[in-house]
């Protein structure tokens, strides 16, 4: 590989580069749902986002009842114990999936070696790879089972490697951000009262939406209104829908 | 400083049978979240019982010992759910689905934490058991590792591409350049180089290759280039055919746990049938109601509970750990305590010679002049220069002897390395450059009169009965020939009287000549040498010394891979052995402590003797505890209270293992 640019390439050779490159051309392409930021990031800002809209919704629903603040904390105890599990439950059953596509890539390059020298070199063929280069390109790729797994499922496939964080550490940033969220109303609630609980929900959610758009590298401000707006709209249809239904 | 990015590796994921820890998908870092889950969840789950034993003590926190229950139940009870449900979809019974059964029928009859405790033990041997077969596991997986999965291969036009095994077809030509392990049988074509086998054999020394010599995968080339042909396909290699070997001697070995499971799917089907049928004849035959605290579902459900192989689950896996606890602070490994069993049992030790019952590094033993004469000392020091930058065992051998002798190396000029046959250099003597040349006997063979050539060919012929290594040397007009023998392990010795005071037949097997075999066996009092075993005599005899007299086997290199899976126990010698030896073997000797093999005997005498006493003990209990209650001769809180005393009992009793055994 004489002639690379060590830092064009990255350390890498310039088929690992090509690699690279493509993959990160079809995330681009993907619709995003926060699949840059970090699992666990991602996982605790959503839960902290709905809790704050739980918050929001609890507190005016069922203003006036006794002991409010009691219940509630109750019942996010409860819901925090069901999405901290829920989310390793969900990330363990996607990893269950790519496995499962990784062994059926495997047995494909292991029982149908020449169909898939044809299918890797078409991908090749159509990044502009001919005649000797394009057949020496193969080779390599071929030669080495590691590496033709890597670039079947990455190329062919369209997924990332080594990207993912384990269910168990994406649970607790499930459980810290719903713990977050859950000290930023007891704290609205013990300094401003219910209007603390509901300031308290707003800016958990406008919080963890910030914080998404960082890590996604998407713009801040619409994110942060928009999801805050979004919580305003859910909170609106409840409230004025049950002051409908009640004034029937 | 940035480290270095590990290189996913697949094949390694897909023989951890898509493991989290080795998922591609995952970041390196989170792989390790993934490790030992299911023991880390046993042990939370163990303490949250505790904690559920300790917080019911007070009224008024009863609900939060309700509250760890659940998460027993939800941490071990859920797998355990899990499995028994596939089990019973595959209609099977067996002691799975009785301890799930039992546990969560215990919340029908008001006693979850009973459930509870037995989904604890329950998880724990498993957890135990899992880790056992995942080394098991890992022993074929090294195996795949010797043989690099990729060659270049030489096309007809000449150029080179790289190829998988898998696309190399026989007759192929394959480049093997200097460092490089050969990945399939072949011949060699073309160049002249040495091959390292210490690790596929056992031999210390490289063997030298040259135009149609046989070359085996696996092997590493040290020195030059080599082409080879490819004579066999990748299934029918050198390195296949030590998989196979070791995969049908694993599946030829016989194992206690095969006994277990067929008498444990036995039992629940007795037990779960008796159930059954106690709920159905209990108020047929006694007037006794179905329901009520007095009822026969009650009862039967009781039953179910208390004759739940608690104390037997509980007695064996501690009575193992506390063994190989108290093993492995003595530097010797075991992977699973069903081994010390398998060891009590055997009647013969059988050890490998090179690297076992040897250290494997070569001593000088003495010089033969064949032509002209001069001391010793003069010889050694005109090679070491030659040999201080050779990775050669005789290289080493050469320079440890001049170190002992106190010997400085001679000034040198012109060094040159011969692939495959030696060193050529000059060395200063006396104000005079001489030439020297060390190497095999090939290298200066043909600067030998035909009289010399004869009486050097006697002289290698004498030494290689004799077991020893040889290098030719020419210093001006002196010729000598160095020998050079393997070491002996200075425990050696003892541990084989100390064994054949304990009545065990001690026999030595070798790919040797026989005169050198005899020669260590008498040195050491083994009784019995096999000597000029190639693998499949070696396999032969420790069938037959495994079915004769239960055989445990000691060795260290790739090739003793097979015969320690095949032997009833196989032991592996920890540092410097092959990588494969060790996992093939059931225990690892870590500093390779052949004294601890007599007490390792003991051991297993001891914990033989303490598991019969649990298993007696935990038997009785289901006895005398189980029956009674049903029939209402015993209150059902006094079976529970006999069915935990028992086996915390057999708990305790196990621990005794700890120590060392007295007799």
């Amino acid at each position: 590989m004489c002639g690379n640019d060590p830092v064009h390439f990255k350390g890498k050779d310039a088929v690992g580069h090509v690699v690279e490159a493509q993959v990160g051309g079809i995330l681009s392409k993907a619709e995003i749902h926060g699949e840059e930021a970090p699992d666990h990031i991602a996982a605790g800002a959503d839960t902290a986002r709905e809790l704050g809209l739980f918050a929001l919704l609890f507190w005016t629903l069922f203003y006036g009842v006794d002991s409010l603040y009691t219940l509630f904390a109750f019942f996010i105890l409860g819901w925090t114990v069901w999405r901290t599990g829920r989310s390793a439950w969900l990330s363990w059953a996607r990893l269950e999936r790519l496995h499962r596509i990784v062994a059926e890539e495997k047995w494909e390059i292991d029982h149908h070696r020449d169909q898939e020298r044809e299918e890797l070199k078409a991908l090749y063929e159509a990044k502009g790879f001919t005649g000797k280069l394009l057949d020496e390109v193969i080779d390599v790729l071929m030669s080495d089972g590691d590496r033709l797994l890597r670039v079947m499922l990455e190329e062919e496939l369209g997924l990332t490697l080594e990207n993912q964080q384990h269910p168990l550490q994406i649970a607790i940033g499930s459980l810290a951000g719903a713990l977050i969220s859950f000290a930023l109303t007891t704290v609205g609630y013990f300094t401003l009262g219910f209007y603390g609980v509901l300031f308290a929900g707003l800016f958990s959610i406008g919080v963890a939406s910030g914080l998404l758009a960082h890590y996604n590298k998407n713009r801040i401000t619409p994110a942060v209104l928009w999801n805050l707006g979004l919580a305003v709209l859910a909170w609106s249809f409840a409230v004025f829908l049950l002051q409908a239904f009640e004034n029937l | 400083m940035t480290k270095e990015k590990e290189a996913i590796v697949f094949d390694e994921f897909f023989e951890m049978g898509l493991d989290d820890r080795k998922s591609p998908f995952l970041t390196p870092q989170s792989r390790r979240w993934g490790v030992n889950l299911f023991l880390k969840a046993s042990l939370l789950s163990l303490f949250l019982l505790l904690s559920s034993y300790l917080l019911a003590l007070h009224p008024t926190l009863q609900p939060f010992a309700s509250l760890a229950l659940v998460g027993v139940y939800f941490l071990v009870g859920v797998p355990a759910l899990i499995d028994s449900v596939d089990d019973l979809l595959n209609l099977e019974l067996n002691i799975d689905v009785l301890m799930t059964l039992a546990a969560f029928s215990s919340i029908l009859i008001g006693s979850p934490a009973e459930g509870a405790m037995l989904l604890v033990l329950f998880a724990i041997s498993g957890a135990m058991a899992d880790a056992v077969s995942e080394k098991a596991k890992s022993a074929i997986s090294s195996l795949y590792k010797i043989a690099p999965t990729s060659a270049t291969v030489i096309l007809e036009d000449g150029s080179r591409a790289p190829r998988s095994v898998k696309d190399i077809q026989v007759g192929d030509k394959v480049l093997i350049r200097s460092g490089e392990v050969i990945p399939l049988d072949g011949v060699v074509v073309d160049g002249i180089s040495s091959l390292n086998l210490v690790h596929l054999t056992g031999e210390s020394l490289p063997i030298p290759k040259e135009v149609g010599d046989e070359v085996p995968s696996g092997a590493e080339n040290l020195e030059g280039t080599l082409t080879i042909r490819v004579t066999k396909p990748q299934a029918e290699s050198t390195v296949s055919r030590i998989i196979d070997l070791v995969t049908s001697a694993q599946e030829a070995k016989p194992k206690l746990q095969h006994w277990f499971e067929k008498f444990s799917k036995r039992y629940a089907t007795t037990i779960i049938a008796l159930s059954g049928f106690f709920i159905l004849a209990l108020p047929l035959f006694f007037g006794i109601p179905y329901t009520g605290e007095e009822g026969s579902i009650y009862r039967s459900v009781a039953f179910l509970i208390a004759a739940s192989p608690c104390a037997l689950i509980i007695a064996t896996p501690i009575a193992y750990l506390s063994a190989i606890s108290t093993s492995a602070k003595k530097g010797v490994l075991l992977k699973g305590g069903i081994i010390f069993d398998a060891i009590y049992k055997c009647g013969a030790v059988a050890f490998d010679k090179t690297g076992t019952l040897t250290t494997g590094e070569l001593h000088f033993a003495n010089v033969d002049f064949l032509q002209g004469e001069t001391s010793v000392d003069t010889l050694l020091q005109a090679a070491a220069p030659l040999e201080e930058g050779a990775i050669h065992p005789i290289a080493k051998a050469f320079l440890s002897e001049c170190e002992e002798r106190k010997l400085a190396p001679l000034p040198m000029r012109g060094f040159k390395a011969h692939a495959g046959r030696g060193l050529s250099a000059e060395v200063e003597s006396k104000g005079k450059w001489i030439p020297v040349k060390i190497g095999n006997r090939a290298f200066l063979e043909e600067e030998l009169t035909p009289e010399q050539q004869t009486l050097l060919a006697e002289k290698s012929d004498e030494a290689k009965r004799a077991g020893q290594l040889i290098a030719v040397m020419k210093v001006g007009e002196t010729l000598a020939l160095f020998r050079f023998e393997d070491t002996l392990r200075p425990e050696a010795k003892e541990a084989v009287t100390q064994l054949k005071k304990q009545g065990l037949h001690v026999a030595m097997l070798t790919g040797d000549h026989r005169e050198n075999g005899e020669r260590v066996a008498k040195e050491l009092g083994i009784d019995e040498p096999f000597s000029e075993l190639k693998p499949e005599d070696k396999l032969r005899h420790v069938t037959e010394l495994s079915s004769d007299k239960g055989l445990v086997m000691v060795g260290d290199g790739i090739n003793d891979a097979p015969a320690l899976t095949r032997a009833n126990v196989g032991v592996a010698m920890g540092s410097g052995s092959a990588t494969t030896a060790t996992q093939a073997a059931d225990v690892i000797l870590l500093h390779n402590n052949l004294e601890r093999l007599p007490w390792l005997f003991k051991k297993s005498k001891q914990t033989r003797h303490i598991i019969a006493q649990n298993l007696t003990l935990a038997a009785s209990v289901i006895l005398f505890a189980t029956t009674p209650a049903l029939l209402g001769i015993i209150p059902l809180w006094l079976a529970v209270v006999l069915h935990e005393g028992g086996t915390i009992l057999v708990g305790l009793n196990a621990l005794r293992l700890l120590r060392d055994p007295i007799f």
